[in-house]
């Protein structure tokens, strides 16, 4: 294997491509999430016509598909890489494909194919048109162009590319399972992250007190409504994406129906519709004041 | 002669939407070349994953000219007294470019005129298509779109080229901010340098040579020989539909094939599962009875390595995950599951799943004295067809769309009786229009039960459906109850079950709302079988909620109203509706009362035809019973010529109108006749 292939290294030479395309390195958020569009960074950034290129690396919870360490494929958390252009390039198909080929991908010994993947994220009021790009027959990104965030219809399109870090490594390194990815020359993903899988799929799945996340649940609503009517769009948003990792335990821990899923659903998104208006509305008051001023 | 080629390049296009748009850009071309008056000798859709367009070979270069007729001045004032020109008529001449011989005289509206033909020149094919081509592509239809630009044209997917070749040269126009030009896009696994076209008819041959196969039946004829060919040398045969191959023809530019393998132990796996998975990991096709699978990849021949082991790895995870919950819901057990539904809330306030399945085994207890129906069988499976839901399998998003089989599966695993599993099986079917049909009688009426206490709990929990707001499908539920009683013949009446239902229910609804949304189902499902709108009201006008019965009626009705006796009989109805309209108290018919021969002779045809007709309804025999009904037509007819019926004699009058009433009740019995719209008349009445 070369060691360029190393998962430290991948992350290293895409940020370093993504940083020649303008983009400002980013690090991941203090707080779970369970996509890097979660990132105030993604969310909040491309709610506005303002240019907005970022790129960072972001720890991605999903508790339901935590497998025990079993799955060669699935986990209760992995890393991506987050790309966020805004305007999207009109080549910017061809820039993603060369990053693939930066990493030392040959086209030609592979399949690269763009899979039709409308994506929404109901908790997030965030819709986007676009693809699964698959390598070989395996998801490595997610490849979107928002057209909604927050109930909100953008204007200015921003073109969101998430990048499976673990699954790219995969085939690059040609390693039957993530778990036998080399993080560096000496250790796996596995030596890093298995003790790690294994108690949190048990947590997730059998642990976790339902009492205990329902009344965080509501807590954190709580002070998000307070903290927006107080005017303050982030500290609101922060606990916005607390509801949604709660919730997120709460549907690994099978203990919501149906109907009561949509209606938690319906409350986080509530919260992000408000984050999104609000912050809208503080940056036009802001232009105003200031062509007030001149 | 020239050539044309259009071809619109874009991020890979939604594959359903692909080849109808590429075959609607095609016709709508043809349309304009020939609305146009441009010749041409052939014309073909071509696309790929990436591209779409029309590839036109034999194009003239100009419109065919076009002969019109001009109209000069009126003959009054274009001949003087010596039937001379006039200075008016030189001047139209002078301006068209005509002769005196070549003008003649025409009668309008407005009198007779002078006319002379011209031979207008055909524009130039050129000009045209910059003019036309951008409409067209801009007319195209989709359901979904997307914007890529601020403030900039919706399309499936943004638009990245146009190549627009009349012979060597583009068509001048921008659509979607990109100019037409010359410049094609070749496979990204070959290469991403543009490839430069001179001509039209070098496109297909160019576009290979960058890896693409534009010409989606070639592509097609590759794709299935590829997979023979994999077949063979495994030595099964391969599992694919029609639509898969459509899908994968729709995702590629040019087809390699490979052949993979998966642990023999997922073979243990129902069917329906395994081709699951080989769908979501790619349209994979299987070889039947073997743990081998064909895949056709999009690239070169040099990745067969990696795309193999790739697509292995993938199914080998996906497969993990499914053998997982298959093992795991094993285990539990499907009683452990239907527990669980206890728990499960299906609709707000409207109690869980378990209620709801009670709900079924309850309300199917009136079919017990269906013939050839195990009420047995029934009970137990509505007991048991909403526990799968609970099941890991069905709980994941891939294996959703497997609610009802696995249950079925788990049924029969846990020692349930094999019909039951039957039913459950097949008890969300159809799930859209044209949809496989329950085959058994259990798992029908399951299905139809299942589907109104759908309809009626989104009617109680707010959620009816109202222009495109359907959160609840319950307009396709309500379509598929009606093709599900019709298409297994039973006789059981629609309003009776909603009404049974809605008692189970215990609240206070209006029952009309949910009779009327299925009257209005019933409607579109008679209007797809294409009978006529008056056809239908006539017969529902008197419907009684069976469906069966309903649609035979339609059909007789549809047979018999060609014949010229039917549009008399059918004036004459309207004739006793309008008779009978204002009239509030009607008694019976006096025998005695009846004076007139053809009032004698009508009621002695309606005491005659009732009688044959009453075990004819028994029989269901609606043709034989319309015939009968039509062959009272001449007495009828009779007894309006000869009768007056609102004459000064009340008590005759009564009797008269009396016996109209007894008439029309026969009529009544099949449907109304009276709504049926006879040619000419005015619809509104």
């Amino acid at each position: 294997m070369k060691e360029s292939y190393t998962f430290e290294n991948i992350i290293i030479r895409l940020k370093q491509y993504w940083q020649k395309k303008g983009c400002l390195l980013f690090e991941p958020y203090n707080s779970e999430v369970g996509a890097g569009t979660f990132n105030p960074a993604t969310f909040i950034r491309i709610l506005d016509e303002k240019p907005w290129n970022v790129c960072y690396v972001e720890i991605s919870k999903r508790p339901r598909d935590g497998r025990y360490a079993a799955n060669p494929l699935r986990f209760q958390q992995f890393y991506q890489l987050q790309v966020i252009m805004k305007p999207s390039p009109s080549d910017i198909q061809r820039i993603y494909l060369e990053s693939l080929e930066h990493l030392g991908l040959k086209f030609k010994e592979h399949e690269i194919k763009f899979v039709e993947g409308d994506w929404d994220a109901p908790t997030l009021g965030a819709w986007g048109l676009g693809w699964e790009v698959w390598l070989d027959g395996i998801e490595i990104t997610q490849f979107t162009y928002f057209q909604q965030a927050g109930g909100i219809d953008l204007s200015v399109i921003p073109v969101e590319i998430t990048y499976g870090l673990e699954r790219i490594a995969l085939v690059l390194q040609d390693v039957p399972s993530v778990f036998d990815l080399k993080w560096n020359n000496n250790l796996t993903w596995g030596d890093v992250y298995r003790q790690n899988e294994m108690e949190f799929s048990e947590y997730n799945f059998e642990r976790a007190d339902p009492e205990f996340l329902i009344s965080l649940f509501s807590k954190y609503e709580a002070e998000a409504k307070k903290v927006f009517n107080d005017g303050l769009v982030l500290p609101g948003y922060d606990y916005t994406i607390k509801c949604s990792n709660i919730f997120n335990l709460l549907e690994a821990r099978g203990v919501i129906s149906i109907s009561e899923r949509a209606k938690m659903i319906g409350r986080v998104r509530a919260l992000a519709n408000q984050a999104a208006e609000l912050y809208l509305k503080k940056n036009s008051e802001g232009k105003e004041e200031k062509s007030e001023e001149k | 002669m020239i050539d044309f080629l259009l071809e619109i390049g874009f991020e890979e296009f939604p594959p359903a939407l692909l080849k109808r748009t590429a075959e609607d850009l095609s016709a709508k071309v043809e349309k304009l070349l020939v609305d146009e008056r441009i010749f041409y000798r052939s014309i073909r859709a071509i696309y790929t994953s990436r591209r779409f367009g029309s590839l036109v070979l034999g194009l003239t270069r100009k419109q065919k000219p076009q002969i019109i007729e001009i109209q000069g001045p009126p003959k009054k004032l274009a001949f003087d007294s010596e039937d001379k020109p006039t200075k008016m008529l030189q001047g139209f001449m002078k301006a068209n470019n005509l002769k005196l011989s070549q003008i003649f005289t025409k009668k309008i509206k407005k009198g007779e005129y002078t006319c002379g033909k011209k031979e207008i020149a055909g524009a130039n094919t050129d000009d045209i298509l910059c003019k036309e081509i951008p409409e067209i592509i801009r007319g195209l239809e989709f359901p979904k779109t997307m914007v890529w630009t601020k403030g900039g044209i919706r399309f499936p997917r943004p638009v990245r080229w146009i190549v627009a070749l009349l012979d060597r040269r583009p068509l001048r126009f921008t659509f979607a901010g990109i100019k037409a030009d010359r410049y094609s896009s070749p496979n990204q696994h070959f290469s991403f340098k543009p490839i430069r076209l001179e001509k039209p008819r070098e496109y297909l041959i160019l576009l290979r040579h960058g890896g693409v196969i534009a010409d989606p039946n070639e592509r097609r004829r590759i794709i299935l020989k590829r997979i023979k060919q994999a077949a063979e040398k495994i030595g099964g045969k391969p599992l694919y539909t029609e639509e898969m191959i459509e899908e994968i023809n729709s995702t590629i530019e040019y087809p390699e094939v490979v052949t993979g393998e998966f642990e023999n132990q997922y073979l243990d796996l129902p069917e329906e599962v395994l081709m699951a998975v080989l769908k979501v990991q790619g349209d994979l096709i299987w070889v039947k009875g073997s743990n081998k699978f064909i895949c056709i990849f999009n690239g070169k021949k040099k990745a067969v390595q990696n795309v193999r082991k790739g697509y292995a790895r993938g199914m080998a995870a996906k497969l993990y995950d499914a053998y997982f919950y298959y093992k795991n819901d094993l285990k539990q057990g499907l009683q452990n599951m239907l527990a669980q539904t206890k728990k499960m809330m299906w609709l707000e306030d409207l109690g869980s799943l378990y209620d709801k399945a009670t709900r079924i085994n309850r309300l199917v207890e009136m079919f017990k004295t269906v013939p050839e129906l195990d009420i047995d069988v029934l009970k137990r499976s509505a007991m048991l067809c909403k526990a799968d839901l609970l099941s890991q399998m069905v709980r994941e998003k891939d294996f959703t769309f497997l609610q009802g089989i696995m249950g079925g599966h788990y049924a029969e695993a846990c020692g349930e009786d094999k019909q039951v599993a039957a039913a459950i099986k097949e008890h969300y079917l159809p799930k859209f229009v044209g949809d496989t049909m329950p085959k058994t009688k259990e798992g029908s009426v399951l299905s139809v039960v299942d589907k109104i206490d759908n309809v009626i709990g989104a009617f109680l929990s707010g959620n009816r459906p109202s222009g495109s707001y359907d959160p609840f499908g319950v307009r396709r539920n309500g379509y598929a109850v009606v093709s599900v009683i019709d298409a297994c013949s039973m006789n059981i009446s629609l309003f009776e079950i909603i009404d049974n239902l809605l008692k189970l229910y215990n609240k206070d609804f209006d029952k009309n709302i949910i009779s009327e949304f299925f009257i209005e189902r019933f409607t579109r499902y008679l209007q797809d079988k294409k009978f006529r709108y008056d056809e239908i009201n006539a017969v529902l006008a008197m419907w009684k909620g069976d469906v069966t019965d309903a649609r035979i009626r339609c059909e007789a009705l549809k047979k018999l109203r060609g014949k010229p006796d039917f549009t008399k009989l059918v004036i004459g109805q309207k004739r006793v509706r309008n008779i009978l309209k204002d009239i509030k108290k009607i008694g019976v018919v006096n025998e005695e009362l009846l004076k007139e021969d053809a009032e004698k002779k009508l009621y002695k045809k309606g005491l005659e035809t009732k009688s044959k007709i009453k075990e004819l309804f028994q029989k269901r025999d609606y043709f034989k019973i319309l015939n009968l009904l039509l062959a009272m037509r001449i007495d009828i007819d009779k007894f309006f010529d000869d009768v007056m019926v609102m004459c000064d004699d009340k008590i005759l009058r009564n009797n008269r109108l009396a016996l109209v009433n007894y008439i029309n009740s026969l009529f009544s019995q099949y449907a109304d006749l009276s709504q049926i719209v006879i040619e000419g008349e005015n619809q509104q009445e």
